[in-house]
């Protein structure tokens, strides 16, 4: 504020951090802010988020070249690193502090503190009740002090002609307890990511996986993380069995039923080794981290010959599911091939449709008609000698290779069948299928705090929501039967409130005296 | 290489297609018989718009703002009511506002709730035979769940109109749940079948069956919520001296224990929806390794938990207006049923199990 007009207060910086934090720290701002939560979380359901799916942004970005740098700039594919998404939710975080601290300071000195002296006219009160007892009121105060203990009621005695009393402190504490656990969620959400860490690796069946960065297909991790001091735990896929759909039509037909794989496994190398089962839903712990069954395909097994009938390549290769189907894609890269490097480009069918009317496709994801179908390249595989995805080839440098006649060779083979390469380039055989599964690896040191913090948002929200703040009050007047006034104060809505004083006036007038100090009066009760 | 031509076949869990069939009839029963039971509550509103007009006329003279304040003072007996305790003053206004209908009204709104009754009976029977048809928790794809969360919703609406005298509530109830079953068998209809290997777990029934019922509490209280505003609107006309047509809204128990009540069904589906939120964490970290992953269902059920905190922190705000509170929990509930209609079918995420 720069403006020099004497009827305006000025602020010094003392000043507007005061005004700064004081608005901050309002409920209106709290409110706000999380509306802008709620506004601000949603386009990372609309478009494609680099942390879960990295491809889909690529297709995003390759076919919206224009809008989509201007959404990338924005932060539209990472919304939940955002600055924006952050700033929201760390102002959230600054307003909740901002209110959860003067809340503890008030909430302390009132759980310390003795319920208040009761009003002179309880007939104010939003609920009250008055009746006579035939007994002296020291009984009455007696038995409501007795009464409202066994209520779990806080209660005090001001002077000799009443009583005090309060619960229902629960609901504050609840509420704070709810607010800092809210806090806590966070951190630990924040400590799983500098000291997690996730590891994708793909298992064929007979295979083992060392747990050691570099044998991770793909490795994240948090920068508390050595990613040389992985748990060196090992796993071999003993076999993975799978079962699809057949019954059920429509969309349902093929869904996947069932994944479980059977492994050997060792905490370290040269460890006991154990058989354990992974299915989805069930993961099992090696060396302190997590391994989890996600994902699942096909491996064909081809063997690559020279002309002379030396091996070049053999192997399970993975191919990649496409679609519900498993139409899966891969490539067989055979560097050792001479003169020319050979790279085998297609598709693998675990149920090929025969007639390839709309290309190769499967139509069936399990194993009923399983066949490869594959184009030939030649050249230099790995140009520049850059890394490469082990699924696709890189042709800049390959030219395919054509049947004898010119036309396009491609080469379709069931399990057992074998085709001789044109120009003495040698054989390439499918041999079977073998499966993979795809294990996710993770550990997360937060989440154990996160669901602590989790349960106790719950119970607090439980506890601030469903608790009832009241104060209740008893007094009692001396005549010839005892006057007794009961009248009870709620903080919030409290429909139960009424009732309950009913009940302890009640409770207080509605039996024998001891020591009647007069014969007990016909007044009706009401 | 372990042997891959003999693949041992997993225990087999085949639905049956004869149990399915009944749930499907008793399904379309249901339907049938709601459609009956909204044409009643219907003609019961009707009803009750000239029996108010009637009553009004016998008090003759009284201003807007003192029909107003009967209504109000009839408000406050029914919450006294509520708490086994009516008092004098408001003896002859009643909780439900059904007493001061006329016979032919009361008589509508009796056979309403019978129909609803039966309707709701039916769509019981119609989910327990699914759940025999396939042999598992009868909510795993989206034709299962908007049945479960319809009939959750119905069942919720029945108890409660039973301890408040909630007649007129009805067609605000049973109107989003014959429209839900309308839409569960034309758009999302699925057949009876195994799950998927994800959802084959013990957290299905506690996840989705809380999510089931805080949806159902949300309805009612939506439906309340939107009661409400009318009430509202029509109170503030009448305190203005603008009496318009009589309409049932003038029998309603007073706007302020309306929103009262949407409050307390609000507050109960947001616990459940916390619930659901941490229950639905734990579930993720078990089938997919991480309890947050932002995935698409994930943020618009944190979307609407979050919306509907904003709702309970604008209610407990001091000069908030209830009415504008009232609108951040329909955005609420509008959220939900983006959570549902919406991410399910459109949304690329992991939680595809629509079976669609």
């Amino acid at each position: 504020m720069t403006t020099t007009e004497v009827t305006q207060p000025r602020l010094g910086p003392v000043g507007w951090a005061r005004w700064a934090w004081r608005n901050l720290t309002s409920m209106r701002t709290a409110l706000f802010l999380l509306l802008l939560l709620s506004v601000g979380a949603v386009p990372g359901s609309i478009f494609p988020q680099r942390s879960i799916d990295p491809g889909r942004v690529a297709d995003y970005l390759a076919a919206n070249p224009t809008s989509g740098r201007w959404l990338d700039r924005l932060g539209f594919f990472d919304v939940y690193s955002s600055v924006w998404f952050s700033a929201i939710y760390l102002l959230l975080v600054i307003s909740l502090i901002g209110c959860i601290i003067p809340r503890t300071r008030l909430h302390w000195h009132a759980l310390r503190s003795l319920p208040p002296r009761a009003p002179a006219r309880l007939e104010r009160l939003a609920a009250h009740e008055t009746a006579e007892y035939a007994g002296p009121p020291g009984e009455v105060l007696e038995a409501a002090r007795a009464w409202l203990r066994s209520k779990r009621y806080r209660v005090h005695s001001h002077d000799e002609t009443s009583v005090s009393a309060e619960s229902g402190y629960l609901r504050e504490t609840g509420n704070l307890v709810f607010h800092v656990a809210m806090c806590i969620v966070i951190v630990g959400v924040a400590a799983g990511h500098v000291f997690g860490w996730r590891g994708d690796v793909i298992v064929t069946e007979g295979q083992t996986f060392a747990s050691v960065f570099p044998q991770y297909d793909t490795f994240r991790a948090g920068t508390g993380v050595d990613a040389n001091a992985l748990p060196p735990f090992t796993i071999k896929l003993d076999r993975l069995d799978v079962k699809f759909e057949r019954v059920a039509g429509g969309a349902q037909f093929g869904a996947p039923r069932g994944f479980t794989a059977y492994t050997t496994t060792t905490e370290r190398p040269g460890a006991d080794a154990r058989e354990q089962i992974v299915t989805v839903n069930e993961p099992i712990t090696l060396g302190g981290a997590d391994v989890f069954l996600l994902g699942n395909g096909y491996a064909p097994v081809v063997t690559v010959t020279d002309a002379a009938g030396a091996v070049l390549y053999k192997g399970a290769t993975p191919f990649l599911a496409q679609d519900n189907f498993y139409t899966s894609v891969g490539a067989i890269k055979v560097p050792s091939a001479s003169p020319k490097q050979l790279g085998f480009s297609g598709f693998f069918l675990p149920t090929a449709e025969p007639t390839y009317a709309n290309g190769p496709r499967s139509t069936f994801p399990d194993l009923d008609n399983p066949e490869i179908a594959v184009s030939v390249w030649e050249g230099n595989l790995f140009p520049g000698g850059r890394p490469q995805s082990v699924y696709t080839l890189n042709t800049a440098e390959l030219t395919e290779v054509p049947r004898a006649d010119g036309k396009p060779l491609a080469i379709r083979l069931k399990p057992g069948q074998s085709y001789e390469l044109p120009g003495g380039r040698g054989t390439i055989s499918f041999d079977g299928v073998a499966r993979f599964a795809g294990f996710s690896v993770r550990t997360d040191p937060g989440k154990g705090l996160t669901l602590i913090a989790a349960l106790l948002t719950l119970g607090g929200l439980v506890a601030s929501l469903i608790v009832r703040r009241r104060r209740v009050f008893v007094r009692v007047t001396e005549g010839s039967t005892t006057l007794v006034t009961v009248g009870g104060l709620a903080k919030n809505a409290d429909p139960g409130l009424a009732g309950f004083v009913a009940e302890l006036t009640a409770a207080l007038t509605d039996r024998p005296a001891s020591a009647a100090p007069a014969a007990r009066t016909e007044t009706d009760v009401t | 290489m372990t042997s891959w031509a003999t693949m041992p076949s997993l225990a087999a869990a085949a639905a049956s297609p004869t149990m399915a069939s009944w749930s499907n009839l008793a399904l379309y029963s249901a339907m049938t018989v709601y459609t009956i039971a909204m044409l009643l509550f219907a003609g019961y509103l009707a009803a009750l718009g000239p029996a108010a007009a009637h009553e009004v006329a016998s008090a003759e003279g009284s201003t807007g703002a003192e029909v107003k304040e009967l209504v109000a003072v009839g408000a406050a007996g029914g919450a006294d009511a509520a708490a086994g305790r009516p008092t004098s003053t408001a003896g002859r206004a009643t909780a439900g506002g059904a007493d001061e209908a006329s016979p032919r009204a009361r008589k509508l709104a009796g056979s309403a709730l019978s129909m609803t009754w039966l309707a709701t009976a039916l769509l019981a029977v119609s989910v327990i035979l699914r759940g025999l048809a396939v042999m598992r928790a009868p909510w795993g794809n989206m034709f299962e769940f908007a049945n479960a969360g319809a009939l959750a919703a119905a069942v919720a609406y029945l108890v409660l109109a039973r301890r408040n005298r909630w007649q007129w509530l009805g067609i605000f109830v049973v109107g989003p749940v014959l429209l839900t079953l309308g839409l569960a068998l034309l758009a999302f209809y699925t057949e009876a079948a195994e799950l998927m290997p994800a959802l084959k777990s013990v957290w299905l029934v506690i996840h989705v069956i809380v999510a089931i019922l805080a949806v159902g509490l949300f309805t009612v209280a939506f439906a309340l919520g939107v009661v409400y505003l009318l009430k509202a609107r029509q109170e503030a006309r009448a305190a203005a001296g603008a009496a318009g047509k009589r309409t049932f809204l003038d029998t309603l128990p007073g706007s302020a224990s309306l929103e009262r009540a949407a409050y307390g069904l609000n507050m109960i589906g947001f616990i459940l929806w916390t619930f659901t939120l941490v229950a639905g964490a734990i579930w993720a970290q078990k089938a997919w390794g991480s309890y947050w992953t932002w995935d698409p269902k994930e943020v618009w059920t944190f979307v609407v938990w979050v919306v509907y905190a904003a709702y309970m922190h604008a209610r407990a705000t001091a000069g908030w207006e209830p009415r504008k509170a009232m609108w951040i929990a329909i955005a609420g509930f509008v959220s939900i049923i983006i959570n549902f209609a919406v991410v399910n079918v459109f949304f690329v995420g992991q939680h595809s199990y629509s079976g669609l």
